[in-house]
């Protein structure tokens, strides 16, 4: 199972930035979202967010339940459409754009619960990961390699169907399905939802680990701020449809407000 | 390294022989069987060519498509309209069929389908009892309510059992070739990806609502097909022959029978039902719906992955034995 070099791949699929040597606050934000406000049919959920992701940055989005994170991240992926502002992938308005486009572009979601398809086995299902895909057979069987080596677990698991497996190893399946989309920007929605914690242990290592690995931007939606925050260097807060804080790790763990808010001490 | 060459080429050999026994056993019949047993077969071919189709349907997008007979009669007044009012040759005009069939579902196709569910089921049975209107009040072109004869087949009664018998053993096969070809290609993966779920395919790049289109036209283009060679067969149309929804509902239950998704479940599925129904439901015409219920019921009970799941298991079985018996040795 031989292992994709990081090094070689970590620019890979970016061509916009590929030799910007420039210090990443400096450059512009390979995601940047403004003013967004989404509903759902008359109810409006989301209200004038502002956010920005930039390349390589693994960016948290807290919240309780209801706050509306999931629906953020819905409408990044193409998967809902805003009712107003803009949303800029890599320099380019991409406000409106269909789920299959968005992935085509390198914006790819992990779903909250899984929602890998049950019908399919774990194999079929990360080769769906790569599905809009055409860079070849060749890279695709690399990155599948890359995969079971993250999740060795899921080797042995290959030709059993999905929806068979335990939830922590569906999340595993999730992600690596995920990752055969060869993403610039992965979308991470609740990956610990309904799992022991010392799956959820498991599944922050390598999370750290593709970020390193791959050094791709990560954006990910967490009801649990110390999950979140283990593995990202930036926090936006979301109540009810708004933003209500933002800021590093660090500052948003300081803070007393937040800290009694969601991690109730 | 050997042994599972020579394994393989064992099995390969045995595929072989499976098959020319099966097309042996294809070609035969009209040969050898009497009038009534060839017709009675002919139906069968019939009714798994149907069933293939709705599978494509059914069994890849998920989507209930239980009013799918529409299109079996929009192929079957294609080719009367044809042949009776513009003289047109019969394959000529079951061209005509399937594609029209085809365009048909396209066209109703962008909308009906971001139906879901029973919801879509429910729709495609109102599109069968429009269009059967439709036809019904067309009434200088397709003869209406009081039907339409269409040219009978130019030829001897053996003839004709031999033309109709292999015109639909072809449609068979085309439909089954068909649906291999789907469940081969990324547009069948793309289908199973939206059977599972629609959201999760649509994020993975699936253009969901071009695939959903794309294999409604084909499944309404092969029952076009079959429609049209069916009206050739009958020789007298009437809408309610040919925009049954029983017949409809019944090559649904055939598909699920067989085994919804699989390339030959529908085939065998077709093959069981309608073969019960030509022995023992003949001579128990009223019960005949009771009967088709009551084997509803149980295949949902016993084996609600129908017949292909039972191989499946078989095979899997089979296998653990195997190896089993290969780790005794080492």
């Amino acid at each position: 199972m031989a292992q994709v070099p990081a090094a070689k791949d970590a620019l890979a699929p970016g061509k916009a930035h590929h030799g910007t040597a420039a210090p990443q606050r400096q450059e512009s934000p390979l995601l940047k979202v403004e003013q967004l406000e989404v509903a759902y049919g008359e109810v409006q959920v989301i209200w004038g967010v502002d956010m920005e992701v930039y390349d390589r940055q693994v960016v948290a989005l807290v919240g309780s339940n209801g706050a509306g994170k999931s629906t953020i991240l819905k409408t990044i992926a193409g998967a809902l459409k805003p009712k107003a502002g803009r949303l800029i992938f890599a320099g380019q308005d991409v406000t409106g754009q269909s789920a299959a486009d968005a992935v085509r572009r390198g914006i790819v979601l992990v779903p909250e619960g899984r929602q890998l398809f049950a019908g399919m086995t774990v194999h079929e299902n990360l080769l769906m990961g790569a599905y809009a895909r055409r860079d070849g057979k060749r890279a695709i069987r690399e990155d599948l390699d890359w995969v079971y080596s993250l999740f060795p677990e899921l080797v042995r698991k290959r030709g059993q169907l999905a929806g068979t497996m335990s939830g922590g190893e569906q999340q595993m399946c999730a992600i690596g399905r995920g990752l055969m989309g060869r993403p610039r920007l992965l979308l991470l929605d609740e990956l610990s939802l309904g799992l022991a914690p010392v799956v959820v242990d498991r599944l922050v290592e390598i999370v750290t680990r593709i970020h390193r690995e791959r050094n791709l931007a990560i954006l990910l939606v967490e009801q649990d701020l110390n999950v979140a925050l283990a593995m990202a260097e930036r926090g936006y807060v979301l109540e009810t449809g708004r933003l209500v804080r933002a800021g590093t790790a660090e500052e948003l763990l300081a803070d007393e407000t937040i800290r009694t808010a969601y991690l109730g001490i | 390294m050997s042994a599972s060459q020579s394994s393989s080429f064992a099995r390969r050999a045995a595929w072989a022989f499976v098959a020319l026994v099966l097309a042996v056993a294809a070609v035969l019949p009209p040969f050898y069987l009497s009038g009534y047993w060839v017709r009675v077969i002919t139906s069968l071919l019939m009714y798994g060519a149907l069933a293939s189709a709705i599978n494509i349907m059914v069994g890849f997008a998920g989507y209930p498509a239980l009013g799918n007979i529409a299109f079996f009669g929009v192929g079957a007044y294609t080719v009367a309209v044809l042949m009776v009012k513009y003289n047109v040759d019969f394959f000529v005009a079951l061209l005509a069929a399937g594609v029209l069939a085809g365009l048909y579902a396209a066209l109703l196709g962008r909308a009906v389908l971001r139906l879901r569910g029973a919801y879509f089921g429910i729709a495609t049975i109102g599109i069968n009892h429009a269009t059967s209107e439709i036809v019904t009040n067309l009434d200088s072109l397709t003869g209406g309510g009081r039907g339409t004869i269409v040219p009978f087949y130019p030829g001897g009664i053996q003839e004709e059992r031999m033309f109709f018998y292999f015109l639909m053993l072809g449609l068979m096969l085309l439909a089954v070739g068909t649906t291999w070809l789907i469940s081969r290609s990324r547009l069948g993966y793309g289908l199973r990806a939206l059977k599972a779920d629609q959201e999760g395919a649509s994020v993975m790049g699936v253009n969901t609502t071009r695939f959903k289109v794309i294999a409604w036209t084909v499944s309404a283009g092969l029952t076009g097909l079959v429609g049209g060679a069916y009206a050739y067969w009958l020789s007298f149309l009437e809408p309610p022959y040919v925009f049954d929804i029983t017949m409809g509902v019944k090559t649904y239950i055939m598909a699920i029978l067989g085994g919804a998704g699989t390339v030959v479940g529908p085939v065998l599925g077709a093959f069981t039902l309608e073969l019960l129904s030509e022995l023992i439901w003949g001579r128990f015409l009223e019960a005949h719906m009771l009967v088709l219920g009551i084997v509803v019921v149980l295949v949902v009970l016993f084996i609600p992955q129908g017949f292909m799941s039972l191989f499946a298991q078989l095979a899997a079985t089979l296998k653990r034995r195997r190896t089993g018996e290969v780790r005794a040795d080492g």
